[in-house]
């Protein structure tokens, strides 16, 4: 019991930091929310919808690919996040996609995916094939909607989570492929630490530590309201 | 349709591979011996190696002494909370640190911006202990109790019984998770950016900043340093894959069985 008390209260302690002088208020910048709710959207849509499907792919296929398609997609977990992302600015400056919207969310896919695929991919193996080789006889929309989503909602919705985590904890990379022209609220949270001004970091950090648990409810009761209705549906 | 799905997939992991070939490119103008000779990164490098080793270590041993005691104890309770600190993003947990550590808080006689890199460890411990914890969980909840007991039975000591009937089957999951681990803490910037020092940086910080200010805007160093960061963690990988391989395998095929 004494040592149980002693491992919560060593995990929640640095919690205690955020009550040590009040967040400022006042929202200064606009653009970066909206910056960062319309980046973890997009992104997490991408990741849930690849991954998802890539696993589905991986759990059936009998092709002889299959192993060597296996190690590459788990090996960018492998490589250092700021060497994939020098080369990604190499290559990117190449397209001309510095700066600009779509070359942060292709950077932020190819650091998130090879994470969500793990979860989709470890989500899918614990169910296993003889259960799911049933939900194969039925149509490719039925399927998903009635036994692939209630299966995997959780799944999906740790996947979201673990997108939105990343994302928002890149400043270098925002910063580097952005070419400082898309503020998120954790370059907001930079600028605010270097100039000083400890409110506003504090405030910036209370939203990036809220952001997760918004989603995390959002998507929980969102999921229980989808297969309660499902449920209904089938009866 | 999934088929379209997967091939993006593929395309989208082909990335990282490409990366390192257009850094290798853009290495290729480097002068080495300067480069290896050079104070700053030589320090930067010890350092880094120092950081990377210790919270490595750390991590791993109290996220897995953690998992095999949660399953042991049946804390469900704790289990819970012990997840929580994943979901707080790098950044703001590298901030809450720092507001720990610094100042007029400083906290059993730790600070925040010293050269030791005691808070930068701290976090990260802090926040990859719940990623080993949750790695290592999967397998201790699956694990063949029969083989403890059968220890037990031989009256084998506790070390003997935790080295025999526990660690083969951890050996997988503990070197995946160091590797990712190594890869993820030894060339990132933002957490030891906010919590470290001016002099000496470590890799990741360094490498960062001298691309990103105009003081060095020719320099291909940084690129050199990513690639022989990336070849050294990858020829880690490579070595220690291939040399539990046989024994991994052992175990799997005996595990379905």
């Amino acid at each position: 019991m004494i040592r149980q008390g002693f491992i919560l209260c060593l995990t929640l302690l640095p919690f205690i930091s955020l009550f040590f002088i009040a967040p400022s208020m006042g929202i200064e910048n606009n653009e970066a929310i909206v910056h960062t709710v319309g980046l973890t959207i997009i992104l997490s849509g991408i990741n849930v919808w690849l991954a998802t499907t890539f696993a589905w792919w991986l759990l059936w296929t009998e092709s002889r690919w299959k192993h060597v398609l296996e190690w590459l997609v788990f090996l960018p977990l492998f490589i250092p996040m700021l060497a994939t992302l020098f080369g990604l600015y190499l290559i990117l400056a190449e397209v001309g996609l510095i700066g600009t919207y779509v070359g942060v969310m292709l950077a932020l896919l190819v650091v998130t995916i090879p994470y969500s695929i793990r979860l989709a991919y470890n989500g899918m193996a614990v169910i296993g094939r003889p259960l799911l080789e049933q939900a194969r006889l039925l149509p490719m929309s039925r399927r998903v909607v009635y036994v692939l989503y209630p299966l995997f909602s959780r799944t999906m919705r740790t996947i979201a989570l673990f997108s939105t985590v990343i994302l928002l904890s890149q400043f270098a990379l925002i910063q580097l492929i952005g070419a400082g022209l898309i503020p998120t609220v954790t370059t907001e949270l930079y600028q605010s630490y270097a100039g000083n001004n400890r409110s506003l970091a504090l405030s910036n950090t209370w939203m990036l530590i809220l952001f997760p648990v918004v989603i995390y409810f959002l998507l929980s009761g969102w999921n229980r309201w989808m297969v309660r209705m499902l449920k209904g549906r089938l009866q | 349709m999934l088929r379209s799905s997967v091939a993006l997939t593929i395309l989208v992991s082909l990335f990282p591979l490409t990366a390192l070939l257009f850094l290798g490119i853009e290495a290729t103008g480097t002068d080495w011996g300067a480069l290896l000779t050079d104070e700053t990164w030589r320090d930067s490098f010890v350092t880094t190696l120092y950081v990377v080793s210790v919270s490595t270590m750390l991590s791993l041993v109290f996220g897995t002494w953690l998992a095999r005691t949660v399953v042991k104890q049946r804390w469900r309770f704790t289990s819970t909370i012990l997840k929580i600190p994943m979901f707080v993003p790098h950044i703001a947990a590298a901030y809450l640190f720092w507001l720990l550590f610094s100042g007029a808080n400083g906290f059993g006689g730790i600070e925040a911006n010293e050269r030791d890199y005691v808070t930068v460890i701290l976090t990260y411990i802090w926040k990859e202990i719940p990623f080993v914890f949750l790695m290592m969980l999967g397998t201790y909840e699956q694990l063949n109790r029969g083989y403890v007991e059968t220890a037990k039975t031989l009256q084998l000591s506790p070390y003997a019984q935790f080295k025999h009937a526990e660690f083969p089957f951890l050996i997988k999951p503990l070197l995946d998770s160091t590797w990712i681990l190594v890869a993820f803490i030894s060339f990132a910037y933002e957490v030891p950016a906010l919590l470290g020092v001016t002099y000496p940086k470590l890799l990741g910080v360094l490498a960062y900043e001298r691309l990103s200010t105009g003081l060095y805007l020719e320099a291909t160093a940084p690129y050199a340093v990513a690639l022989i960061w990336t070849c050294l963690v990858g020829f880690g990988v490579f070595v220690s894959y291939l040399m539990t391989a046989s024994l991994r395998r052992r175990i799997e095929r005996g595990v379905r069985r």
